[in-house]
C-alpha cells in the first residue's frame, strides 16, 4: 500500500483518441494516493477517455501512464488488475446475482476457478456492506432498479481493494441522499484506506466535496489542484465557457444555477 | 457469513433438473429403441434372446443412433450457449453464425477428395472428417467475424453470419453439381441426419464432447465477466483475446463434430440455452452444463419424431428441427416484439 502524498497514478505527455479523432492532447497528471479526485467537465470533453486512457483500456497514442511508479504498460495483467480497479459508466444489467458480480471484483485475485478464499468472501462481503448492496445478494441485477444496479457495480468495484480507484460517473442512477453515501464512501476510501480515488461526477456541488479537481476544457486540462486551486483560479467558467456561479455556504462551496 | 454462502448453494445445478433431465434421456432412448422402419417385438421374453436380425437393428443400429444424436445435440446445446456468451447475442448459435456451413463444406470436400461416401466409413475416416469439418467452422467463424469487422457490432454478427452460411452453402452446392454420385450420398448429409450414425460416431461424439466440455467450464467465469462490458471484462484481468480464442476454438470443435456425423442441424444451439434462460437463474458454468443436457434431448427427441411420423420412411433430422426450430425462432421474436 502507497504512502499518503506518494503519486499513485501519473501520466506524462499522453495523447489519446478514437479513429480520427485525438481527444487528449500531451496530457500531465499526477494523483496521489489516499485522496479523492473529481474528474469536472462539459459533456464530449474527453473525461471518459482520460478514465479510460489512465485505465490502460484505451491504449495511449503517445506519452505514458504510470502506476506506482511503473509504466502500467510494464505491469503483468493480473497484478494490475489487483491495483487498479474501474468502474464503467453506465450499470448494465445481467442475469448473475449481484453476489456473483461483486465476485469478479475478486478475478485478479482468484483466477478462472474461483476458488475464493476466506479474504475473498470478506472483502466481498466488506464491499457489499460498504454500498449497502448485501441484502440483495441473491437477487438478479437485471431485476433490480438502475440505482440499485449502480450501487451493486461500485461494490464491485471496491471488493478489488485495489491501490487506484477509477469511475467513471459512479453516482448517475442515484437519487441524491445516495449520491451522497457514494461521496462519503469515495472520500472514506481516500482517508482510511490510503486510496487514490478519481471519478468523473456531472453534478458540480458533489464534485467540489473532492479533495483535489482535475478541470477538463474542450482544449485539454484547465487545471488540476485542490478545489482552493479550482475556485480562486475560476477554472470552472473557462471549462464551461460560460459563468459558473460557485457559492460558499457555512465554508461549503455550492453551485448556484444562474435561472432568474 | 450470509449472503456468499447462500449463493455458492444456489451456484450449484439443482439435482432435480439435472436427474429429470437424465431421466428423460433414458426414456427417449428406450423409446427410440421400439420405433423404427423394422417392427421388432417388445415382450420382455424376445428382450431377453433375440433373433440375430432385431439384435442388429436394436444394438448396431438404433441404441448408437439415439446415443450419437443425444451427444451431437449436446455439443450443438453447448456450442450456441458458447457463441451467445461470447458474442453476448441471445440469438448466435453455429447455424446462424455460418460455423456449420462452414464445417459442411468441409465434410463435402474431403469425401470426394476421398471419393468416399458416408456407408461403412470406420472409425479413423470419421475422424479424417472432424478435422476437415474442423477447418470448415474455424474458416467461416473467420469470414463471419471479419465481414461484421471484429465482435464489436453484434447487431451486424448475425446479418454477417446468415450471409456467410448462404455462400457456404452455394460453394457446397456448386461442388456437389460437379459430381452427381457424390451429391446423392450428400443429400441427406446437408439436410441433417441422424441416419449414418454408429458406435465409432458415438465414441468420437462422445470424446469431442468432454473435449469440449471441460474447457469450456474451466473459462465459464470469463463469459460471466464479459456480461458486464468488454472494459470491465479488462480491468478485472481477464485477457480478452485469449478467451475469444478459446472459446472460438471450443465453438468450432463442437461444431465440427457434431456436423461431421449428423450434417447441418440448426436451431438446437439457439433453442436450449433459451429453454435453460428460462427455467432457471443461470450464471455461464451452470448454462454450460444445462445446455447440453437440453440440446441432447432436444436432438434425441427430433430423432424420434423424424422416423415416427411418417413410417417406414425417415424424414431428415435436420428438417424437423428447422421447423421446430423456425417456429421457437419466431415466437420468441414475436414476444420480444410485444414486450416492447
Amino acid at each position: 500500500m502507497s504512502e499518503p502524498g506518494d503519486i499513485a497514478l501519473g501520466c506524462h505527455g499522453l495523447s489519446a483518441g478514437y479513429g480520427a479523432r485525438t481527444v487528449l492532447q500531451r496530457i500531465d497528471l499526477a494523483i496521489p494516493a489516499g485522496t479523492w479526485t473529481a474528474v469536472i467537465g462539459p459533456n464530449g470533453c474527453g473525461k471518459s477517455t482520460l478514465l479510460r486512457a489512465l485505465a490502460g483500456l484505451l491504449p495511449a497514442r503517445a506519452g505514458e501512464v504510470r502506476l506506482l511508479g511503473r509504466r502500467l504498460t510494464d505491469w503483468p495483467r493480473r497484478d494490475r488488475a489487483r491495483r487498479l480497479s474501474w468502474l464503467a459508466q453506465g450499470a448494465p444489467a445481467t442475469e448473475l446475482t449481484a453476489g456473483e458480480c461483486v465476485a469478479l471484483g475478486r478475478f485478479a485475485h482468484t483466477g478462472w476457478l474461483s476458488s475464493r478464499a476466506a479474504a475473498d468472501e470478506a472483502a466481498v462481503e466488506r464491499a457489499m456492506r460498504a454500498t449497502g448492496a448485501l441484502d440483495w445478494a441473491n437477487r438478479r441485477l437485471s431485476t433490480l432498479s438502475g440505482g440499485e444496479r449502480q450501487r451493486v457495480h461500485i461494490a464491485r468495484a471496491l471488493a478489488v481493494e485495489a491501490d487506484v480507484l477509477l469511475l467513471d460517473e459512479p453516482t448517475a442512477h442515484l437519487d441524491p441522499p445516495h449520491q451522497e453515501d457514494v461521496a462519503r464512501l469515495l472520500r472514506a476510501q481516500a482517508r482510511e484506506r490510503e486510496v487514490a480515488v478519481v471519478s468523473a461526477i456531472h453534478d458540480l456541488s458533489l464534485a467540489l466535496a473532492a479533495d483535489r479537481v482535475i478541470v477538463l476544457g474542450s482544449e485539454g486540462v484547465i487545471g488540476q489542484g485542490t478545489v482552493q486551486d479550482a475556485l480562486a483560479g475560476d477554472w470552472l467558467s473557462r471549462a464551461f465557457s460560460t459563468r459558473v456561479d460557485i457559492v460558499s455556504s457555512d465554508g461549503v462551496p455550492l453551485w448556484r444555477p444562474r435561472i432568474g | 457469513m450470509k449472503a456468499p454462502a447462500q449463493s455458492a448453494a444456489a451456484r450449484a445445478l439443482p439435482v432435480a433438473w439435472v436427474g429429470g433431465l437424465l431421466g428423460l434421456t433414458v426414456a427417449l432412448a428406450l423409446a427410440s429403441l421400439l420405433v423404427g422402419s423394422t417392427d421388432v417385438p417388445t415382450s420382455l421374453r424376445w428382450l431377453l434372446s433375440p433373433d440375430a436380425q432385431s439384435d442388429t437393428v436394436l444394438w448396431q443400429i438404433r441404441l448408437p443412433r439415439t446415443l450419437g444424436a443425444w451427444c451431437a445435440g449436446a455439443l450443438l446445446g453447448l456450442g450456441g450457449a458458447i457463441a451467445q456468451g461470447l458474442f453476448r447475442n441471445p440469438l448466435a448459435e453455429p447455424y446462424l453464425l455460418g460455423t456449420a456451413s462452414g464445417a459442411a463444406l468441409g465434410v463435402t470436400l474431403c469425401l470426394l477428395a476421398a471419393d468416399s461416401s458416408f456407408m461403412g466409413i470406420a472409425f479413423w475416416g470419421k475422424l479424417g472428417l472432424t478435422s476437415s469439418a474442423f477447418v470448415g467452422a474455424c474458416g467461416a467463424m473467420a469470414l463471419t467475424l471479419s465481414l461484421s469487422r471484429g465482435v464489436l457490432q453484434t447487431a451486424n454478427l448475425l446479418l454477417a453470419g446468415v450471409v456467410v452460411s448462404f455462400l457456404l452453402s452455394a460453394v457446397t452446392g456448386l461442388v456437389l453439381l460437379s459430381s452427381p454420385n457424390a451429391w446423392r450420398a450428400l443429400q441427406g448429409f446437408l439436410l441433417g441426419t441422424t441416419g449414418f450414425l454408429g458406435w465409432s460416431s458415438v465414441l468420437l461424439l462422445a470424446t469431442a464432447l468432454t473435449a469440449c466440455l471441460i474447457p469450456a467450464v474451466l473459462l465459464s467465469r470469463g463469459l460471466d465477466a464479459l456480461t458486464l462490458g468488454e472494459d470491465t471484462a479488462q480491468s478485472l484481468g481477464l485477457s480478452l483475446p485469449t478467451l475469444r480464442i478459446a472459446m472460438l476454438g471450443i465453438l468450432s470443435l463442437a461444431t465440427a463434430a457434431a456436423v461431421g456425423q449428423v450434417g447441418v442441424v440448426g436451431f438446437i444451439g439457439l433453442i436450449a440455452p433459451h429453454l435453460v434462460r428460462q427455467a432457471l437463474h443461470v450464471n455461464h458454468r451452470r448454462l454450460l452444463i444445462a445446455a447440453p443436457l437440453v440440446g441432447g434431448v432436444l436432438l434425441q427427441a427430433a430423432d424420434l419424431v423424424s422416423r415416427a411420423v411418417w413410417r417406414p420412411i425417415d424424414l431428415p433430422v435436420g428438417s424437423v428441427t428447422a421447423c421446430l426450430g423456425g417456429a421457437y425462432l419466431v415466437a420468441l421474436l414475436w414476444r420480444r416484439a410485444r414486450d416492447v
